[in-house]
């Protein structure tokens, strides 16, 4: 089985729960090969956190929850020493963050100090506690969900953090149909608790090697720079895509190109990304907010305007 | 292929539409080159057509369309029967005979059996190209335009008149392109019509096209705006654009009214007379006195008349030559005049009905009456003596003796108010150097001959209003032909008080044959002519030839040693046609003019052919425009020969690829600055309806984005390319 296979099988079995949104199912798998991170901006209920099961049971992970609230504290999450009077010794207890893959529901319902927390853990793969260092078990996948950001009670994620999920993905609700199939499925049983793991995490891992060598042509590379810059000189935009930016389409670039079986990336690829990636690196003015004009529909219009590379770069 | 190809009827329309179009082209060719068997030839492309009408395999059709040509050969050729033994002796040993011509390059040799082949292949190859155009294509136009201006060209440049014919192809023309953009457009749309639905699309066409030709027929017709764009265009650039009046070309021949000269002539070579003569002559008609700065007229009774018969010895301006030397001239007309043309030097006419001939000695015709009634006579013989000329009397004519000249000779003097001065100081300038009349004459005779002056009959101007003939040719255009030298002449004499006079007739005209010391000449339209006669004090009237190309300046001889009656004679060069004789003496003064430099010899010729060389780089460059307009048509026929020569490359590919992309954008489906190859490609497979893009995309990502262009098959994909550009090209 070569890497497209396996990853298709696990994109299906995720489909056994999660009707009808293949894409998001694709850019999850896409953000954990390429070591990142994804942030769901979405409601509450439309399968945010069935998906993020669903993904850790079929790859074998170990999954954890953290519910944020406003009065989570950073030890909550990243866990605590705690004193053991029998041996007179401090303990650590690991918090939530130490698994695979973690679900970080309403992230932006806690204070930005334990947001920072997690955010730093997610950077760092690892956690330190009373001067002492502690690495995550790879792989390490942390899926963010935030309700939108005009409801009432949240604490904005600021730019910095942001720029630390590889993608940004919209969930967005059933349409009718497969509303009526997440109904039918859910009638007798929890479909969750049938899906069995169809590739072992060593797999992931060495998928995750892989991922590094899809080739990334030198006018591709130049194609992915050009989309950046040109967020930086939008009218519109207040911060542009981040150098962190264009590293990040790259490398899920490479990923997608993986899952869909090729060994090296086509502007298609960078064209599909380029929407999760830059989305929500994109520090809009006031005025666009004013002319109703959102990140998404000015990277749409960056793709539009920005020349596909057809032929390889020469002389450089 | 959709429904309205597979349609007979409709197709039938257009294929007979086309017929008629390239029976436009025959008509005048066949009659301008005086081929005959039209119907025969016509019969050749309908069966042309029709074979491609239904789809008759070549294997059949072309054998037939071969038959056919060879029993036109033996039909037209031989009376022998058809695969008759005769026959086929006759077309083979023809075919010997034109093959050894064309194998040493005896070009000259090929019969007219041979040219007749190379018609048909040219009608075979047309028919062809048509049918491909209306029934692949779908389009016509590129034929049409070249009909539309073949025809224009025909008619303005030769004796072809494309009147109806230009209506005709108009009509023709609108309604084959109105039924071929509807099969162009169901096409498009893969619209199936059925013939009831084709028939209701085209009917409102015809009657439309029928209403509009017959309204447009009836609707009363404006005047050319420019009627001829040749010399309108010349005379333009040439008078930096102070423009011209009413330029018209006229057919060459003799006329009357000659009171409006200028303009521009074309050839007519309708047969006027034929002449027997030991010598070709000068056929003399009448002359003129009147300059008006427009044309000539002619002072009303102011000589006497005279009547003569058959055998009477009729007094002209000119003493018969000696006695002994006559000839005689046999005269049949092909047209009918009511007057003699007569040689110089006439002594007596003969003919029948015996009319009598009346000498009017204001203009030197001689009309022909018979019983008071105006007489055409059909043919008639002149005995003549060419008149002789003393050199030692020649030499006496001193500039002051013409002030006593009698004053019979003063309407030769006449000369217009206006006549602008720089052509009288011309005329002082020209004959600075001549001490006696006659000399000054000859200087006047030959100035035209130094090298400025050009012989032309087309491109000729009609002087304006305000402007002088002789001024406008002598200062301005320096081209024209007989009738522009000829008056020059005559007004530069003139201002000289020198006598001259106009005279028009008609020049020697083609030997045709020699019977013995008798040749026989065709005097046609083409040879009208206009000279001059200039009066000789003491000696009396003389003829003299200022258009270049009827007589060379050295052709005179005037040796001092030489006795003094040493006849001097109008010596008529056997040239008979004064265009080719232009190209001689032209050809001639470059040769002379050898020796300046390079510099300005270009000039020169720059000078020389400023219009031309303009038109023709304006031409080039209009053509190249609609050459590269129109690449995308041609490019891929270019292209697909290029790539598959260039054998299996991995860069070969790419190249391709690109190529395509940039004859897909020709075509005019352009890649948007953002669209991906694959997305492009999935367009424009839908769009052509095929899967060929997609493939040919997919093998291109791997080669450029992949970095592995060794993975591509070239060989296999060519089929693909090859298919999309020549869709391309559709």
């Amino acid at each position: 089985m070569d890497a497209k296979d396996r990853l298709n099988a696990v994109i299906d079995n995720i489909e056994k729960v999660i009707i009808g949104k293949r894409n998001i199912a694709e850019l999850s798998i896409v953000a954990m090969l390429s070591h990142g991170h994804v942030l769901l901006e979405d409601v509450p209920g439309v399968g945010k956190t069935m998906l993020v099961r669903a993904l850790a049971k079929s790859v074998g992970a170990d999954f954890k929850r953290i519910q944020f609230t406003p009065d989570l504290l950073p030890s909550d999450v990243i866990g605590v020493s705690i004193y053991n009077p029998k041996d007179m010794e401090f303990h650590f207890r690991p918090g939530p963050i130490m698994g695979n893959i973690v679900l970080a529901d309403e992230i932006n319902r806690t204070s930005p100090k334990t947001q920072s927390s997690l955010l730093e853990a997610m950077e760092e793969a690892s956690v330190t506690i009373d001067g002492v260092t502690m690495t995550i078990p790879k792989p390490f996948f942390v899926m963010a969900t935030q309700n939108p950001i005009e409801y009432e009670g949240t604490y904005p994620l600021p730019e910095a953090q942001l720029d630390r999920f590889l993608l940004k993905v919209k969930m967005g609700y059933p349409s009718s149909k497969e509303e009526v199939e997440v109904l039918s499925r859910s009638q007798l049983s929890v479909p969750i608790d049938e899906l069995e793991a169809v590739i072992s995490l060593d797999e992931l891992l060495h998928l995750q090697e892989e991922a590094k060598k899809i080739k990334v042509e030198d006018s591709i590379k130049s194609y992915i720079v050009d989309l950046a810059r040109q967020t930086r000189i939008d009218p519109y935009v207040y911060l542009g895509v981040s150098p962190r930016g264009s590293i990040a389409l790259m490398k899920a670039s490479q990923a997608y190109a993986m899952l869909k079986g090729r060994n090296y990336v086509t502007p298609d690829d960078v064209q599909y990304l380029a929407k999760f990636v830059f989305g929500h690196r994109i520090m809009l003015r006031s005025e666009a907010r004013y002319d109703g004009i959102t990140a998404e529909e000015i990277t749409e219009r960056i793709l539009a305007k920005t020349r596909v590379p057809v032929q390889r770069l020469v002389g450089q | 292929m959709s429904a309205i190809r597979k349609n007979t009827w409709f197709m039938a329309c257009l294929y007979i539409l086309v017929f008629f179009l390239l029976a436009e082209w025959l008509t005048p060719v066949m009659t301008l080159t005086s081929t005959g068997h039209k119907t025969l030839f016509l019969v050749f492309i309908v069966l042309g057509l029709l074979m491609a009408l239904f789809k008759v395999p070549w294997t059949i059709s072309g054998p037939v369309k071969l038959l056919y040509i060879v029993w036109f050969i033996v039909h037209v050729y031989t009376d022998a029967f058809f695969f008759s033994k005769d026959a086929i002796a006759f077309v083979w040993s023809d075919m010997q005979i034109n093959s050894q011509a064309l194998f040493s390059q005896n070009w000259a040799q090929t019969t007219d059996i041979f040219r007749t082949v190379l018609f048909f292949a040219l009608l075979w190859m047309a028919v062809y190209l048509i049918h491909y155009w209306v029934s692949f294509r779908l389009s016509i136009f590129l034929f049409y335009f070249f009909t539309v201006l073949f025809i224009a060209v025909l008619d303005t440049f030769s004796p072809y008149t494309g009147n109806t014919a230009i209506i005709r192809i108009m009509v023709i023309g609108l309604l084959l392109a109105g039924l071929l953009h509807l099969a162009r457009w169901t096409e498009r749309h893969h619209i199936e019509l059925s013939g009831d639905k084709i028939a209701a699309s085209v009917i409102p066409l015809f009657l439309a096209i029928a209403g509009t030709t017959a309204v447009a027929l009836y609707l009363p017709k404006a005047g050319p705006v420019w009627p001829d764009p040749v010399p309108f265009i010349t005379s333009f650039s040439s008078q930096a654009g102070s423009g011209t009046g009413g330029n018209s070309v006229g057919r060459i021949g003799y006329g009357v009214d000659d009171s409006q000269l200028g303009g521009s002539f074309i050839g007519d070579s309708s047969p006027v007379f034929t002449a027997e003569v030991d010598d070709g002559q000068y056929w003399k008609v009448e002359s003129k006195d009147i300059y008006t700065s427009k044309g000539w007229e002619l002072t009303q009774n102011v000589g006497d008349v005279a009547v003569y018969e058959n055998g009477d010895f009729i007094k002209t301006d000119f003493v018969p030559g000696e006695a002994g030397e006559e000839d005689t001239a046999v005269i049949t007309m092909d047209q009918n005049f009511p007057f003699v043309l007569y040689p110089y030097g006439t002594e007596s006419i003969q003919m029948a009905d015996s009319p009598n001939y009346q000498y009017d000695a204001a203009d030197q015709r001689i009309e022909t009456f018979q019983q008071g009634n105006v007489f055409e006579p059909q043919s008639y013989e002149i005995s003549y003596s060419e008149p002789s000329f003393s050199l030692t009397a020649l030499r006496a004519t001193a500039p002051e003796n013409l002030a006593e000249l009698p004053a019979s000779l003063d309407r030769f003097l006449q000369l217009p108010d206006e006549l602008p001065q720089r052509v009288r100081d011309l005329a002082i300038e020209i004959t600075s150097s001549a001490t006696t009349v006659y000399d000054k004459t000859r200087a006047v005779e030959r100035y035209f001959s130094n090298g400025s002056f050009e012989y032309s009959q087309l491109d000729i101007p009609v002087p304006e209003e305000g402007q002088d003939y002789v001024d406008q040719f002598l200062f301005e255009t320096q081209r024209g032909y007989c009738d522009n030298f000829s008056t020059s002449m005559v007004v530069l004499l003139r201002s000289l008080d020198i006598p001259a006079r106009w005279v028009k007739g008609f020049n020697e005209g083609e030997l045709l044959e020699t019977e013995g010391t008798r040749d026989i000449y065709q005097i046609t339209n083409n040879n009208a002519h206009s000279w001059v006669e200039a009066y000789m004090p003491g000696v009396g009237w003389m003829l003299f030839e200022p258009t270049i190309g009827f007589t060379g300046s050295s052709e005179v001889e005037f040796d001092v040693e030489v006795d003094a009656t040493d006849p001097v004679e109008r010596e008529q060069p056997e040239r008979p046609n004064p265009i080719e004789e232009e190209d001689d003496s032209a050809a001639a003064t470059t040769e002379e003019d050898n020796g300046p430099n390079l510099w300005d010899r270009a000039a020169d010729m720059w000078n020389e052919n400023k219009a031309k060389i303009l038109w023709s780089a304006a031409g080039l460059l209009v053509l190249a425009g609609v050459l590269y307009k129109i690449r995308q048509k041609w490019l891929p026929k270019v292209l697909i020969p290029y790539y598959r020569s260039r054998g299996e490359n991995a860069s070969t590919f790419e190249k391709a690829y690109l190529r395509l992309l940039k004859q897909l954008e020709l075509y005019g489906i352009k890649r948007r600055e953002g669209q991906t190859l694959k997305s492009y490609a999935s367009y424009i497979d839908s769009f052509f309806g095929t899967s060929d893009m997609t493939r040919l995309t997919r093998a291109y990502e791997q080669a450029v984005y992949g970095g592995n262009p060794e993975s591509v098959d070239w060989s296999e994909l060519q089929e693909s390319w090859e298919n999309l550009i020549n869709r391309t090209s559709g």
